[in-house]
């Protein structure tokens, strides 16, 4: 049965359009009814950190706009004028049509459109994005599929030693990603591999897509999101992939990462230990540091975490808060929704970061109701509490009294750019904003406050 | 102010129609694909109008041939083509034909086959004679001829809304004809519970099988309602068809016209409306047992 959901933590299978916005110089060609480009955009866009329109994204999105016509007669038509007049108006080195739900209901084959407008050197690929299809993680999955299959497309490859392709984050629904990909890509190049991102800034746009079927690795660093691209991969091109369900944040999982990688490709172990070993050293320093604060301010420090995440980001922060800051998580809300397998691979991924932490999974996409179960616990438990939340939770952090970081979708009030919160780097940006807190309004008595509420 | 007040007045106006309408027998004929719902529906109309009565007749298959043999041939520009081309700005006798009789006819039509929905193609042709005013005060039946089976919401859009509350089911003898009138009436049932659409029977466009006419009183029985006529085969049917016309107004003395006349009749008399009561699959073969209908022998 359905239920009314009061505070959705993702969109439809349509929000996809960020996906594809992802890509430096790639075009969301929108058959939908109007609203749905917008509404998603206005989600994704300034609801996770102000991130801005990008090359063709918000008010620029082409869309049929479709209306009773198109529903009675079919849509294919108009998209195919739509399409023409994008080709024609719109600079770019990839389109992507993207079907919502009243073409979906209807059957329009954006598909066989897309292929009858594509013109000489323009790549147009269509995908059936209809909402009811799924939430904006499927999306994201049936975009990248569909780039593999039909832009990317049957290929013998000309594998290149060192070159991998790497499947995780998701554009705009992760309000980081720029800086997780540029985070990624640093520590995987440091390694000495060439690595395509796929997305955003550190990428080479579609030239980095047409280049997936050469890698000698792909790298699924996720607990589900992105692992049917790999298996796509693997019998279209025979690339062999791992799967990195745990986000690496921090020295310890972030070693590991590395580790496994070299390992799977069978690197130089010398020169991969003393990459691991200079960032290693780097990252104690600054750690250490954080010593003296940990004992003057000891009886403010947080104890207990609740993160309100999606599995990716989620299963990270519980294996990093667990083993490097000594917090005990006690509820993981992760908000994606996954079906029943992919929840599977989300409790294993868990149950190898830590023992006790797949008992802490809670599967809700309502953050109205991941609020009220979180306060109750707070009172029950009485402990000073980090929350890894989202704009929704600034109310129950002051209530509470516990730090508040904002990690998931929505980001309405702090702009986000190129910060990460992953590899090395990131983690010590999170101790950073996790640590702040401390000094927020009314957590600490006899301090001069500031006015924010969060990081 | 003045503005306001005559919006009111036009609103109490129209309601005033819409009362009015419900006087209207607005009637829904469904029935397997290729029973002969059209051929049925317009000889009764047929038989209505001889007696005076002012009917209109709406075509809800995107095959658009539901007023054919009342037009003369299909000389109808649907509504859905007329919307396409023309837009929704469009005047009633764009849409509407007068045909034998002082009939009026109206075919919904529908996209091309294999695109678009012909569901919301059907919500919105009736939305679109509504707001054109085509349900005048006039009007004694509207019937609405519906393609096939009941594939989605949009074919049942002539008994939602308090439309159509009259519904007959046009059957025959054979075992698909009988599988298609239980599943349709599974769909009356589920609007009867909350609407006021009533089952007025089941009519018989016979095919000459065995016991066709116990059968079919006994199906109907068990369907709770009522056989409430039985149309005798006659070639005379298709070769009125051929020649684009109904039976009475292609041989107005023939027995096949005077049954036609008798439905019509039988229509206006009826006062038996029910909600019916659908049989599980396996009641409904242990019916075509008993007549015979799957026995080993048995032919169509």
């Amino acid at each position: 049965m359905g239920r009314i959901v009061q505070e959705a933590k993702y969109t439809c299978a349509l929000g996809a359009q960020q996906t594809v916005l992802g890509i430096e110089r790639a075009v969301p060609v929108i058959h939908a009814g109007p609203g749905c480009s917008s509404r998603q955009f206005a989600y994704m866009g300034p609801g996770s950190g102000y991130q801005g329109e990008g090359y063709t994204g918000g008010g620029q999105i082409p869309c049929t706009n479709s209306s009773q016509n198109e529903v009675v007669f079919g849509g294919e038509k108009k998209l195919g004028q739509l399409i023409d007049a994008a080709l024609q108006v719109m600079d770019a080195d990839l389109y992507v049509v993207l079907a919502g739900c009243t073409a979906g209901i209807v059957g329009d084959d954006v598909k066989q459109t897309a292929r009858n407008h594509a013109a000489e050197g323009k790549p147009v690929i269509g995908v059936d994005t209809a909402g009811f299809r799924g939430n904006n993680y499927v999306g994201h999955e049936l975009v990248i599929e569909a780039l593999i299959d039909q832009y990317v497309g049957d290929r013998e490859p000309e594998v290149r030693k060192g070159l991998v392709n790497v499947f995780s984050v998701i554009p705009y629904q992760n309000p980081r990603w720029r800086g997780d990909l540029h985070e990624i890509k640093r520590l995987l190049t440091g390694l000495g591999l060439e690595v395509n991102v796929l997305f955003g800034y550190e990428s080479g746009g579609v030239s980095e897509w047409q280049d997936i079927p050469n890698a000698e690795l792909n790298i699924v660093l996720s607990p589900w999101v992105g692992l049917d691209a790999a298996k796509l991969c693997e019998k279209k091109y025979q690339t062999p992939y791992i799967h990195e369900p745990v986000l690496p944040i921090g020295l310890k999982a972030t070693s590991a990462f590395l580790r496994r990688v070299a390992a799977a490709l069978h690197m130089d172990e010398a020169a991969v230990e003393d990459f691991i070993a200079q960032e290693e050293a780097r990252y104690k320093k600054y750690f250490v540091s954080l010593g003296d604060l940990f004992s003057d301010f000891a009886s403010y420090l947080p104890y207990d975490a609740y993160i309100v995440s999606d599995a990716e980001y989620g299963v990270g922060a519980a294996d990093f808060l667990t083993k490097e800051l000594g917090m005990n998580v006690v509820s993981f809300y992760e908000f994606d929704e996954p079906d029943a397998s992919a929840k599977q691979l989300v409790e294993q991924a868990l149950s190898a970061a830590g023992e006790g932490l797949a008992q802490t999974l809670v599967v809700e996409g309502d953050n109205a109701l991941i609020r009220a179960d979180i306060a109750e616990k707070i009172a029950e438990r009485k402990n000073k509490s980090l929350i890894l939340g989202s704009s929704w939770d600034k109310e129950l952090a002051e209530q509470t009294n516990s730090i508040l970081v904002y990690y998931g979708i929505p980001i309405t009030d702090q702009v986000v750019l190129s910060k990460t919160y992953i590899g090395y780097a990131g983690a010590l940006t999170l101790i950073e904003d996790i640590y702040t807190g401390l000094f927020r309004k009314g957590m600490i008595t006899n301090t001069t406050h500031g006015e924010d509420d969060a990081i | 102010m003045d503005d306001q007040r005559s919006r009111a007045e036009s609103f109490l106006k129209n309601r005033k129609g819409i009362e009015k309408m419900a006087e209207i027998r607005q009637i829904a004929i469904y029935g397997k694909g290729g029973i002969g719902k059209s051929t049925t529906t317009q000889n009764l109309t047929a038989g209505l109008v001889e007696l005076g009565k002012k009917v209109m007749v709406v075509g809800c298959d995107p095959k658009a041939d539901s007023t054919r043999l009342l037009l003369g041939g299909l000389a109808q520009k649907t509504v859905l083509d007329t919307i396409r081309d023309e837009g929704e700005d469009i005047e009633l006798d764009k849409i509407m034909r007068e045909g034998f009789g002082g009939t009026r006819c109206v075919e919904s039509g529908g996209p091309e086959p294999g695109v678009g929905c012909a569901g919301r193609g059907i919500i919105t042709s009736i939305n679109m004679l509504e707001n054109l005013g085509a349900y005048t005060d006039d009007l004694d039946y509207v019937f609405y001829d519906v393609l096939g089976d009941v594939v989605c919401g949009g074919f049942a859009m002539p008994i939602r809304e308090g439309k159509a509350k009259e519904i007959y089911i046009v059957a025959s003898g054979e075992m698909m004809a009988l599988y298609a009138a239980n599943n349709i009436a599974k769909g009356i049932q589920r609007y009867a519970r909350t609407g006021g659409v009533r089952l007025g029977g089941i009519i018989c466009n016979s095919r000459n099988v065995d016991r066709e006419l116990d059968l079919l009183r006994a199906f109907a029985k068990e369907l709770g309602t009522q056989l409430l006529y039985f149309v005798p085969r006659d070639n005379i049917v298709q070769r009125a068809e051929i020649n684009k016309k109904t039976v009475i107004e292609y041989k107005p003395d023939s027995s096949q016209a005077q049954e036609y006349r008798n439905l019509a009749q039988a229509v206006i008399d009826n006062t038996k409306f029910d909600i019916p009561t659908p049989m599980t699959q396996e009641r409904l073969e242990e019916i075509l047992m008993e007549f015979g209908l799957m026995a080993d022998d048995y032919n169509i």
